[in-house]
């Protein structure tokens, strides 16, 4: 073996085990000696040299204040103890699968409250009930629609057909809760930055909007003739296409960031 | 084994356990490889990482960031270039943490992003550095060829100190230091270098041995160099008074 031939086997073995020719080389070559303790001497002293560093501190503070600056940090929405139900869970909307699965909760339980509501009429609820004030905002769409559950006054109450332990349903029913929740969440989509321009955003903002007219028309005639079933079927229909909108607008929002 | 091992007495807790080694990457120096405390593993700070969460990024930043720091600082040479360019190496890395699918080991996966980052930026300051062909020319102030290797007054056993290295490892070509840092220093394999620079374990090798050789002579330099200065200073008529 040559002293070139010994170089290529360090360039492709390394220091570690040498063969038996290139050992006989280097008990009779003293200048590869001479590379190999070289060699040797600097991978030792490279060991020496520290493999980690503390960085300064300053490094993360300034790191952490860019991820949070760009959105990176996604720190939990801080309610605070006095905002209303309505804020919490306007917060909580955040979240879509929070959102897509109370929609949905929703949308269910004005399902069956809608069905059931034919049935019972609503009288003795009519009777006591007196306008729920809700804490919707003046600017939503649908604020100026009442109720599912008001019940029209010259409705005769039918005997026996509410316990009395009803009354306490006084609060929102499941539909208007829906409705309400609904444009809650509408509400909270410009706040998610859904204000994009694409043909997406357009075509779905343009969805919501021919959704909400419709929502206003079946609730309307559920307003005029509690009985009509179909109205309250459509109704049921548009809630539910409506949460899943909210939910790819959403979607779409968080996308963006 | 690794995971189980405990190092008592670490700078980040009094136990902490010994990142376990993806795949085949259990380099020399593995027991240097960034721990991880008991209560959060890098899989899961990672998953929660890509979900937002603040400590997660932390936790992260605090595993992997001394390792990257002293990668930084030896491939500029100075602090502020080295912080600068480590807050830009996290700040890719957390922006990107969301397609992280686990291909390859995180660490791997920060350190390409470093080092691309170091000589992306390298490369755009133009920062003074030899070529290796350079050093293969004669040089000026001494005609004497380079690979005169070996020869007695030449050795450098037991004339390798840190603050030398640390000198000639900031004259390499930064494709050689990058090399030579990873695998000597930082105790990366071959095959983890050439995930890291992308490239083949044959070529992280070569360039290894070229780094090696390289070193070897710009510390032999240096040798020389302080040589002719105790000799001028030995020569000189107030040398005595220097």
């Amino acid at each position: 073996m040559h002293c070139k031939e010994l170089e290529s086997v360090l360039e492709a073995e390394g220091l570690g085990q040498l063969s038996k020719d290139a050992r006989l080389h280097l008990a009779t070559c003293g200048s590869c000696q001479g590379l190999l303790a070289d060699f040797n001497s600097i991978t030792e002293a490279a060991k020496s040299l520290p493999a980690e560093v503390n960085p300064p501190d300053r490094i993360w503070i300034s790191l952490r204040a860019q991820l949070e600056a760009e959105g990176l940090i996604k720190e939990p929405v801080e309610v605070s103890e006095k905002a209303s139900w309505w804020e919490s869970f306007a917060a909580a909307w955040k979240l879509r699968a929070f959102a897509a699965v109370t929609a949905a909760a929703l949308v269910m339980a004005a399902a069956v409250y809608v069905k059931h509501v034919p049935e019972n009429g609503g009288s003795d609820i009519a009777k006591k009930q007196t306008p729920v004030e809700s804490p919707r905002p003046a600017q939503t769409q649908l604020a100026a629609v009442p109720p599912v559950t008001a019940v029209p006054a010259n409705t005769a109450p039918t005997q026996g057909s509410v316990p009395s332990s009803k009354t306490k349903e006084l609060a929102p029913s499941p539909s208007e809760s829906a409705s309400f929740t609904l444009n809650q969440a509408e509400l909270d989509v410009p706040n998610m930055q859904l204000a994009g321009n694409s043909q997406v955003d357009t075509a779905l903002r343009q969805n919501l909007r021919t959704l909400n007219a419709f929502i206003a028309e079946c609730e309307l005639r559920v307003k005029q003739n509690p009985q009509d079933e179909l109205a309250r079927e459509y109704l049921y229909a548009a809630y539910q296409q409506k949460a899943d909108l909210l939910a790819a607008m959403m979607e779409s929002g968080r996308g963006d960031n | 084994m690794c995971a189980s091992s405990v190092i008592p007495g670490t700078t980040l807790g009094a136990t902490r356990r010994i990142r376990p080694i993806s795949g085949a990457a259990t380099g020399q120096l593995a027991r240097q490889r960034p721990a991880q405390p008991v209560a959060l593993t890098e899989a899961e700070a990672i998953r929660l990482a890509q979900a937002g969460n603040a400590a997660a990024f932390e936790f992260l930043y605090q595993l992997h960031g001394r390792r990257v720091y002293a990668l930084c600082l030896r491939m500029v040479g100075n602090p502020a270039d080295a912080e600068d360019l480590m807050q830009e190496a996290f700040l890719q890395l957390f922006r990107k943490i969301g397609t992280f699918r686990g291909e390859s080991a995180f660490s791997t996966w920060l350190h390409r992003m470093t080092v691309n980052v170091v000589l992306m930026r390298l490369r755009k300051k133009s920062l003074p550095t030899d070529s290796l062909e350079e050093t293969l020319e004669p040089d000026a102030e001494n005609s004497a060829p380079k690979r005169d290797v070996g020869a007695p007054d030449l050795r450098l056993t037991g004339a390798v100190d840190r603050v030398n290295l640390e000198r000639c490892i900031e004259k390499l070509p930064p494709g050689y230091r990058t090399v030579f840092v990873l695998h000597d220093v930082q105790g990366y394999e071959h095959n983890e270098i050439a995930d890291i620079m992308g490239c083949s374990v044959g070529n992280s090798k070569s360039q290894l041995h070229k780094a090696r050789t390289r070193l070897r002579e710009l510390l032999q330099e240096e040798l020389r160099q302080q040589a002719r200065e105790e000799r001028k200073a030995a020569k000189s008529p107030t040398g005595s008074l220097d």
